[in-house]
């Protein structure tokens, strides 16, 4: 009976806890808010647990650094030459500053001084051309991959002095300044990366340069991360560089989602990862913190494989684009927190252009492009040409866990101007065997990716300079070559940033890329005590400025 | 110890070796023939941005492109040598993620059937001396009410009302000792129900026994009945049982430690298998085996001390490994 006494007390004294700081924060907006801007001065100390599904496989750097989880350890034991905000502004870090020449094919970052990782290593040029060359080349036959969306025309890394690296490229890569900001791209001690891949394994004896260092960890249950005193490099962009306010962090794998929100509800957590959409709304007004920033990347959609009948029709490709209720998405099965998409990336990515016209809803338009295709409405409402009816296969993608629910959203859509839509869900590792962009059962694609910089879309558009052929074009379409070639070849954003918006407008119209939302793939609720915390390019949050508040 | 039981031990300890090395290549073909690895999953990972290319340029650096009988052999000859592997998913010595993992499961499962006992043993009782008016009937309904309900589902309760409304445990901290206890009744009740349903069958058999009204009219008192009399002889059977729910055990604590964020055996397997992260997935098989056996034999071994009119046969049959019907090939003199 205490018991319960005492949480009823709880609860009520929560919710007052809550309502008040629901009226002190106002119209403070959580997606990439700066802590300098914060009411109240920073309080040093406190320990907070962040509750998370998973901390995925392996913790060998390179392997895990854009782990959707690992991430978010990583964002806080390590550092970057750069720091990329969630607008894609990028800005100096462990860089000061750097040049490159007019190509873009040479680039000369100036580091930081005095900065060091954990192991007590200088973290100065030798340091940073071991990491460039491990980025691109990895360990393959150690089981030490390369990181994927690093520049593949990157030719070789020089020390100049101990403050100051040269990178050559083999071709102009306008996007290598960006990339240095990607998650993927953190810095580790040489002596670490030196180790062979079972040692790296052990995120114990990893070495990184950031204001954190794991106090300890046990695989498939938590990683707690201790403030380290001396650390005094962060980011400027962030408004405070010197150590971090809280004094430790715990990453703990809870894996039922409604145990990690009902523990932050409990006062037992104080950040819960990957929350229901459906729950946001309550948790909001019960005075959490919800945030859904959107990373820099492409939107949630589907790459059309344009090899595959009647998907090699451009006017049936044109049908689907307009046949998409996109609105009706966020209305049912997402909140107002999520966007409406504008283009095929997000409007959130430097270079992105607002391309809404092209994806407006337009049942009749849909239809009557359809009628000229050929594909005619049977007495059962599926439409038909020679015999053979409108289908569509659609295969759920696993790491979106609302991917099934807008697929039958759309399915109900497309059926009302007669197409058939078959829905198939598979787990993670029968959906990576079986579903593969371009694939002879694979007319959609659904696409969840994120990248730090524009350019890296030349790299996805057809299979040259081994290119992933989203749209199984392979090199047939004469526009989308010209404008692969001149995009990977723009030495300035000026001359690329007009390309770009051809690109986006060319991709859409000719319906290879069907845009369905904006995507918020990683999703936060966070008890009202704990501020500050910042959102990076690639939405993961960081609690280096965070603290907790009375 | 005679030449007979020696006999016996030596052809049982063969067959289990026997059954561990068969579990061992079932399940490096049955797993081999699925789609998918840790490394080409993440490697397919659409985050990566790997090409098709890149992929088959790391999977043959690995030599993951070898024919499926070389991988066999290169894995079978390394776990012949004592040597459990790497972990495909996380790189890191096999014995090395279960040491870390086994006392923790070994905690759950010793507490869950320590649970599942007391509560079998309960109800057992109700069912002999509670009266019919408070609910004796009820009691019996219980094993099949404890199999019906998944333990996921007394697990989420049992985490609601415990841990978040009267915060008598942190689901952040989940080895405390009242997140172990509460895991520990999550594992235990539908184990209970098994081993209550015999029980309370052979308890009411014994109870009809002539020993029994004897002792009964000689005025002992109901608990003295029932632990000195009617337990001992329904207890043997209940032996068999509890060896049998090693394997539920097993089982329920995958469950039990995902919904309770510990880590174990059932955990590390979850994840293992999700992933298809095969040098793991056939170390816990082989050692499930060998615990299993184990247990089995340890049974056999208890079931004489228990009651005297079992003995070994002179002359052994082979039997299987597990199975309900062992004992009909070894020992004579089973109370009916």
């Amino acid at each position: 009976m205490s018991h319960l006494a005492q949480f009823v007390s709880i609860t009520r004294r929560r919710l007052l806890t809550a309502g008040s700081a629901f009226l002190l924060a106002g119209a403070v907006t959580f997606t990439g808010v700066n802590p300098a801007l914060s009411a109240e001065d920073p309080r040093n100390g406190g320990d907070i647990v962040f509750l998370i599904d998973s901390l995925g496989g392996t913790w060998i750097p390179n392997n895990s650094a854009i782990s959707s989880f690992q991430g978010h350890v990583w964002g806080h034991v390590t550092d970057k030459l750069v720091y990329v905000d969630a607008d894609g502004k990028v800005s100096p870090w462990l860089a000061e500053r750097w040049e490159q020449n007019a190509e873009a094919t040479e680039f000369t970052l100036h580091l930081k001084k005095g900065v060091t990782f954990s192991d007590g290593t200088p973290l100065d040029a030798a340091a940073v051309v071991a990491n460039l060359d491990i980025w691109y080349a990895g360990r393959k036959n150690e089981g030490i991959n390369p990181i994927a969306l690093f520049p593949k025309t990157y030719d070789r890394a020089d020390v100049i002095d101990p403050q100051t690296v040269k990178v050559t490229f083999k071709k102009p890569t306008l996007g290598f300044i960006p990339t240095l900001g990607y998650h993927g791209s953190i810095l580790i001690s040489p002596k670490t990366l030196a180790q062979p891949a079972t040692q790296q394994a052990d995120l114990a004896k990893t070495s990184g340069s950031g204001p954190y260092v794991v106090e300890s960890w046990k695989e498939g249950d938590h990683v707690t991360l201790v403030k380290r005193k001396d650390y005094n490099w962060g980011p400027p962009a962030v408004g405070h560089t010197g150590p971090a306010y809280l004094d430790r962090i715990t990453y703990k794998i809870v894996s039922e989602p409604s145990l990690r929100v009902s523990a932050v509800q409990s006062s037992q957590a104080d950040v819960a990862y990957n929350a229901s959409p459906q729950e946001l709304k309550s948790l909001k007004d019960e005075g959490f913190t919800v945030a859904t920033p959107r990373y820099l990347g492409f939107v949630n959609g589907w790459a059309i494989n344009t090899k595959l009948e009647p998907y090699n029709d451009v006017k049936v490709r044109q049908a689907l684009q307009a046949a998409i209720n996109r609105q009706e998405i966020i209305d049912t099965v997402y909140t107002p927190d999520w966007k409406l998409a504008t283009s095929f990336i997000q409007s959130n990515v430097p270079g992105a252009t607002d391309q809404s016209a092209l994806l407006a809803y337009d049942p009749a338009k849909a239809e009557k492009l359809l009628d000229e295709a050929g594909w005619v409405k049977g007495a059962d409402g599926v439409r038909a040409k020679n015999g053979k009816p409108l289908t569509l296969t659609l295969h759920s993608n696993p790491y979106l866990a609302t991917a099934k629910a807008i697929d039958e959203l759309i399915a109900q859509q497309l059926g009302k101007i007669g197409w058939k839509v078959d829905i198939r869900a598979f787990d993670v590792v029968t959906f990576t065997d079986r579903v593969k962009y371009g694939g002879p059962t694979v007319p959609a694609y659904e696409v969840t990716r994120s990248f730090i910089d524009a350019g890296t879309i030349a790299s996805i558009l057809t299979n040259a300079n081994n290119g992933e052929n989203w749209f199984n074009l392979d090199d047939s379409d004469k526009t989308l070559n010209e404008l692969r070639d001149k995009i990977a070849g723009a030495a300035s954003t000026d001359v690329r940033n007009p390309l770009l918006n051809e690109l986006q407008k060319y991709v859409l119209e000719q319906g290879y890329f069907i845009p369905r939302t904006q995507i918020v793939q990683r999703i936060y609720v966070q008890s009202p005590t704990l501020k500050g915390e910042v959102y990076n390019g690639v939405a993961y949050a960081s609690y280096y400025t965070a603290y907790k508040s009375e | 110890m005679n030449r007979s039981y020696l006999d016996y031990a030596a052809k049982r300890i063969g067959q289990a070796v026997i059954v561990i090395l068969l579990s061992y290549v079932f399940t490096f073909i049955v797993v081999s023939v699925l789609p998918g690895d840790p490394i080409t999953n993440v490697l397919r990972d659409p985050q990566n941005g790997f090409s098709e290319q890149e992929i088959q340029q790391i999977i043959a650096a690995q030599g993951l492109d070898r024919p499926v009988l070389v991988q066999l052999w290169a894995s079978l000859s390394q776990f012949l040598s004592g040597d459990l592997g790497l972990s495909m998913r996380s790189n890191r010595p096999v014995s090395t993620l279960i040491a870390e993992v086994l006392p923790s499961t070994l905690v759950l499962a010793t507490s869950g059937l320590a649970v599942a006992i007391v509560l079998a043993l309960v109800i057992g009782y109700g069912t002999q001396f509670l009266p019919r008016r408070y609910g004796q009937g009820l009691l019996r309904g219980f094993p099949s009410l404890f199999l019906s309900v998944p333990n996921f589902v007394i697990g989420l309760v049992l985490i609601h009302i415990f841990g978040f409304q009267l915060g008598l445990f942190r689901v952040i901290n989940a080895d405390s000792f009242w997140a172990t206890f509460f895991a520990a009744v999550a594992l235990g009740i539908p184990v209970s129900a098994q081993i209550a349903e015999v029980l309370i069958a052979n308890l009411d058999h014994e109870a009809r026994q002539d020993y029994a009204a004897v002792a009964r009219g000689r005025g002992i008192s109901q608990s003295r009945l029932f632990f000195r009399h009617l337990l001992k002889p329904s207890a043997l059977p209940v032996v068999t049982v509890v060896a049998l729910t090693v394997g539920e055990l097993l089982g329920g604590s995958l469950i039990t430690e995902t919904v309770y964020g510990r880590t174990g055996i059932g955990s590390l397997v979850q994840r293992s298998v999700t992933t298809q992260d095969l040098p793991v997935i056939q170390a816990v098989v082989s050692l499930a085996a060998v615990a299993f056996v184990v247990v089995n034999l340890l049974a056999d071994l208890v079931y004489p001390l228990l009651d005297p009119r079992v003995k070994l046969i002179g002359t052994v049959k082979p039997r299987p490994a597990t199975g309900d019907d062992a004992f009909d090939d070894r020992v004579e003199g089973i109370p009916s």
